[in-house]
């Protein structure tokens, strides 16, 4: 303790002479106030009985005494400033990085009922209560996203007043932005250094950036906050419509072991409240098991799969935050099917009504096809060619395509070459496993001309004549399907196959349509076309975003798609906000589905970084907190100069 | 003339100022004290007639008994039915209607003087109205003002019109001195040749004499009758403020005393004065003396007409 005010020579003379007047007062007698009654026996009497607390009296009086010289002292003492020695060392400038992955929501080793977040968070709180009143210090949040808690300063309730407040975010810390943040922040400060506070649960990037740090200019110390490392994760989870049964949805579920014991889990899949799966699950260490759930009603979209402790625990299976998944199957939209005909052959239109329920049939004449005029064209999902004599136009639509006779003419914009023309072709194979030929049979089928084609690797042939392809289906950006004559000259039309392969067509191009949507990761920005979703993005030049803690964002659509960044597992809704579709909604489900992040596994040993990083104990706290002490002091003695008034009037002391 | 202007009018003559006190009374409170009168629960002998009956035969009106006749007595007593009727000279007694003979013991001492004299004023409004009552009743009443240093009689006096000198008398009394009630009874038992009604008017603050005194009275066949007047904020310091460090003087000796007056010591000074006046009251009434508690801040005639006919003092 030093005196950075008065000094001791010149505080003694003061004290000493405050001493003596005090001392002096209390000697003198004192005058008391005269009272004149009448009945001054009855007074004696009574004032008789307190004669014998006449020492305690005493006493009292020395204990105020006492008590002046103290609050003399004190004001003595607050003259000189005194000042500890831990406020006289060189001043120093931490940067405290507080890992909040998801893995540091998992309990602790140190008190299991406390999540390792919360002792990384005491951790912190007792480096800052060290610090004296020229040190600094700056808390980062790493989580997947990097936030600054508390900025530089030596003011602990400052620091700590964002940091009790954290929570453990879903996904994996990244480590490599908040380790640049801190050397940042307390670069050129005098005694810099950056203090990490994690589990060692990192991913590979985390553990390069730990060593690049432990490696460079400002010292970096590492306070391991062990855990169990026990846990059970779901890694995957999806939905999605079967290609050819689109009213009916199966549901992949992957499980997986990350801890070194064995585990027994429940898996549960709910729809949309209801449950429709459970299985107990029992897993090796380090294995991983598949679940499918098939044939299930396509009504529900919402899918949720929560994994739970088999023996009834109701506790989380090492991580919350990867006990549960969420799946969304986006709603079906009927295709839109553009046919250009010339009118002479209706068995084609007919075949395509009756598929109305699947598909949003419109049509247009091959003149209106070969100069562009339309509309319906530029949309279409799907156009089918019957165009007879007619001329095709000159390039085909972006969309999936059905060309009849597509090589009548010498010119054509059919992708598939035409090899050779062919009279009277017999249809004599066919690829019975392709899909688009399910149930198809073109046995006997008389055609009075047709074409041949020149197929391509990755061409498929899916009728042949006489070994020549006759009906080829290439597919590229979008498929298309050549069949070498013209319905009008052969009784195809006539049979049962004729509407059967359109609508295995049909089906089949609808196959590449979103039947399935991935989950989006947690953490980083990640690109969502709303197409795939489900939602028409014409016009729609921003979407609100409903995340699972009721919490709204408003995002920018650009090319039809948005750039998300979500935090917290769960369904998100998009809402778009203008567009010919203002108020459409689509839901998306949000995964952690990270195994670095749900691997809880300490990888700080196997990073080898030197003996210096490892962080020392926290440093006793100082007791004297940061402010001037001289303040503190003149306080103390108000508090005693109170407490004596108020002894006084209540006539405790004299 | 009213009595009240009456009164007024001698003090004009005077020229005599007046203490407030007596300005109490007013012409209404003074007819109700005419319909009052003095009780005495034993008989006392006086010397004139009066309305008051005794023991005695003589010349009242209520017939009492017969007796012999004997030469020398007035024939007018002679019971003539009973001579018509048996031949037998009786003479008719009457009872005797005397006078009743009542002390006003007053204590002017310095302890009734504390507080801007609150007590003596009310003490001495007490004595005059029980003065009042019994002139209105033709007995013989006198005042005494006394303490250890002063001792001012006013002989009996009778008739109402006589409540003047009693006022007079009151106003005028010396004042100051110790209280000593014993000594003050003994010299009132002396002076008094013939016992009667003694009212002591007094805050007996007097630990060792107080109730001696009073049994003097009753040694020397007086009918005491004890009326303690009390200021209720003397008894009680709690409600007066008084803490701390004080030096506490006696109005009366030169003695005083430091004390640190806490809120306990203040109560148990109220719990003592208390016990003070119920062990008073309690050896009064063990002894058949009229004890009566005054408090100041009962209104005057409330204790006269209410409190003193409750009491049996007054009907």
């Amino acid at each position: 303790m030093t005196f950075a005010g008065w000094t001791l020579a010149q505080l003694w003379p003061l004290m000493a002479g405050g001493a003596a007047v005090i001392t002096a007062l209390y000697l003198l007698r004192m005058r008391r106030r005269q009272v004149v009654v009448p009945f001054a026996e009855l007074w004696e009497r009574v004032t008789r009985q307190s004669e014998s607390r006449r020492l305690w009296r005493k006493l009292r009086r020395l204990l105020s005494w006492l008590l002046q010289l103290l609050v003399l002292a004190l004001l003595g003492l607050a003259l000189g400033d005194p000042r500890p020695q831990v406020w006289l060392r060189d001043p120093y400038t931490v940067a405290i990085v507080i890992d909040r992955s998801a893995s540091m929501g998992a309990p602790s080793q140190v008190d299991p009922k406390r999540s390792r977040l919360q002792v990384a968070i005491e951790r912190a709180e007792q480096e800052v209560s060290a610090l004296g009143p020229a040190d600094r210090a700056v808390i980062i949040a790493a989580g997947s996203l990097v936030e600054v808690i508390a900025p530089l300063s030596s003011d602990a309730s400052t620091l700590m007043v964002g940091a009790h407040a954290l929570q453990p975010q879903a996904g994996e810390a990244d480590l490599t932005r908040a380790l640049a943040l801190a050397g940042d922040a307390v670069s050129g400060h005098e005694g810099a250094r950056i203090l990490v506070l994690t589990d060692g649960a990192i991913d590979p990037a985390g553990a390069s950036a730990l060593v690049d740090c432990a490696g460079g200019d400002i010292p970096c110390q590492v306070a391991s906050i062990p855990g169990d490392d026990a846990n059970v994760a779901i890694t995957a989870f999806a939905a999605r419509r079967y290609p050819f049964a689109r009213d009916r949805i199966e549901v992949l579920t992957e499980v997986r072991n990350l801890g070194d014991g064995k585990a027994h889990v429940v898996l549960e899949v709910d729809a949309d409240g209801v449950s429709v799966g459970r299985t107990e699950l029992s897993l090796q260490p380090g294995e991983t098991k598949r679940e499918l759930l098939p044939e299930l009603d396509a009504a529900r979209s919402r899918f949720v799969a929560r994994i739970r402790h088999a023996d009834g625990r109701d506790v989380p299976v090492g991580l919350p935050q990867d006990d549960e998944a969420y799946a969304v199957v986006p709603p079906l939209s009927p295709l839109s099917v553009v046919l250009v005909s010339d009118g002479s052959n209706l068995f084609t239109e007919a075949a395509l009504l009756t598929l109305d329920d699947h598909i949003r049939l419109s049509g247009a004449t091959p003149e209106a096809a070969r100069l562009g005029t339309a509309k319906s064209m530029q949309d279409a999902d799907v156009v089918v060619f019957d165009v007879g004599a007619e001329t095709l136009p000159q390039a085909l639509p972006e969309a999936h395509t059905i060309i009849f006779d597509p090589w009548r003419h010498e010119t054509s914009p059919c992708p598939i070459a035409k090899a050779a023309d062919v009279a009277r072709p017999f249809l004599t194979e066919q690829d019975l496993d392709h899909p688009a030929m399910e149930h198809v049979l073109l046995k006997d089928v008389n055609i009075g001309r047709g074409t041949t084609f020149a197929t391509e690797p990755g061409d498929q042939v899916l009728v042949r004549s006489l070994g020549a392809p006759i009906v080829v289906l290439r597919e590229a950006a979008h498929t298309t399907v050549a069949i070498g004559f013209d319905p009008r000259q052969s009784d195809f039309p006539m049979r049962t196959a004729y509407p059967v392969l359109l609508d295995n067509l049909i089906r089949y191009f609808e196959q590449g349509r979103a039947g399935f949507v991935a989950s989006v990761p947690l953490g980083l920005r990640r690109e969502v076309d709303l197409t795939t979703l489900g939602m028409s993005a014409d016009g729609v030049t921003h979407v609100s975003v409903l995340d699972p803690a009721e919490r709204v964002t408003e995002l920018p659509v650009e090319h039809g798609r948005v750039h998300l960044r979500a935090l917290t597992p769960g369904f998100y809704t998009l809402t778009s906000a203008d567009g010919p579709l203002a108020g459409a909604q689509v839901q998306l489900a949000v995964n952690m589905a990270d195994v670095h992040a749900s691997d809880l596994h300490d990888r700080l040993e196997e990073l080898e970084l030197p003996a210096a990083t490892d962080a020392e104990e926290p440093p006793p706290a100082d007791p004297l907190g940061s402010g001037p002490l001289w303040t503190f002091i003149i306080i103390a003695a108000a508090v005693l100069v109170a407490l004596e008034w108020a002894a006084y009037h209540r006539r405790v002391t004299v | 003339m009213a009595l009240r202007d009456r009164f007024s009018a001698a003090r004009s003559r005077t020229g005599a100022v007046v203490p407030d006190d007596e300005d109490l009374f007013d012409e209404a409170f003074l007819k109700r004290l005419e319909l009052l009168q003095v009780i005495a629960r034993r008989l006392f002998s006086g010397k004139q007639r009066s309305e008051r009956k005794t023991r005695k035969t003589g010349s009242g009106l209520e017939f009492a008994d017969h007796r012999e006749y004997s030469p020398g007595d007035d024939i007018r007593y002679l019971d003539w039915q009973v001579w018509v009727r048996l031949h037998h000279a009786l003479i008719r007694l009457f009872e005797e209607d005397e006078d009743l003979p009542i002390r006003i013991v007053v204590d002017v001492s310095d302890s009734m003087r504390t507080r801007g004299g609150l007590k003596l004023r009310y003490a001495m409004q007490v004595a005059a109205a029980l003065a009042y009552v019994g002139l209105a009743n033709l007995d013989r009443v006198g005042i005494v003002c006394a303490s250890d240093k002063h001792h001012v009689t006013l002989p009996a006096v009778r008739g109402k019109g006589r409540i003047f000198r009693v006022f007079e008398f009151l106003r005028s009394s010396a004042r100051g001195g110790k209280t000593d009630i014993r000594s003050m009874c003994t010299r009132v038992a002396a002076q008094s040749a013939q016992p009667g009604l003694t009212v002591v008017l007094s805050d007996f603050y007097d630990l060792e004499g107080a109730f001696e005194g009073l049994n003097m009275l009753r040694f020397r066949k007086h009918e005491p009758v004890a009326i303690q007047v009390i200021d209720p904020t003397e008894a009680d310091p709690t409600k007066t403020g008084m803490r701390g460090d004080l030096r506490l003087r006696d109005c009366e000796r030169d003695v005083a005393r430091d004390v640190t007056l806490s809120p306990s010591i203040l109560e148990a000074y109220a719990q003592a004065h208390e016990r003070f006046c119920a062990q008073l009251q309690s050896s009064c009434r063990s002894r058949g003396i009229f004890y009566v508690r005054a408090d100041t801040d009962v209104p005057f005639d409330d204790l006269v007409l209410r409190i003193f006919r409750a009491g049996g003092i007054l009907r």
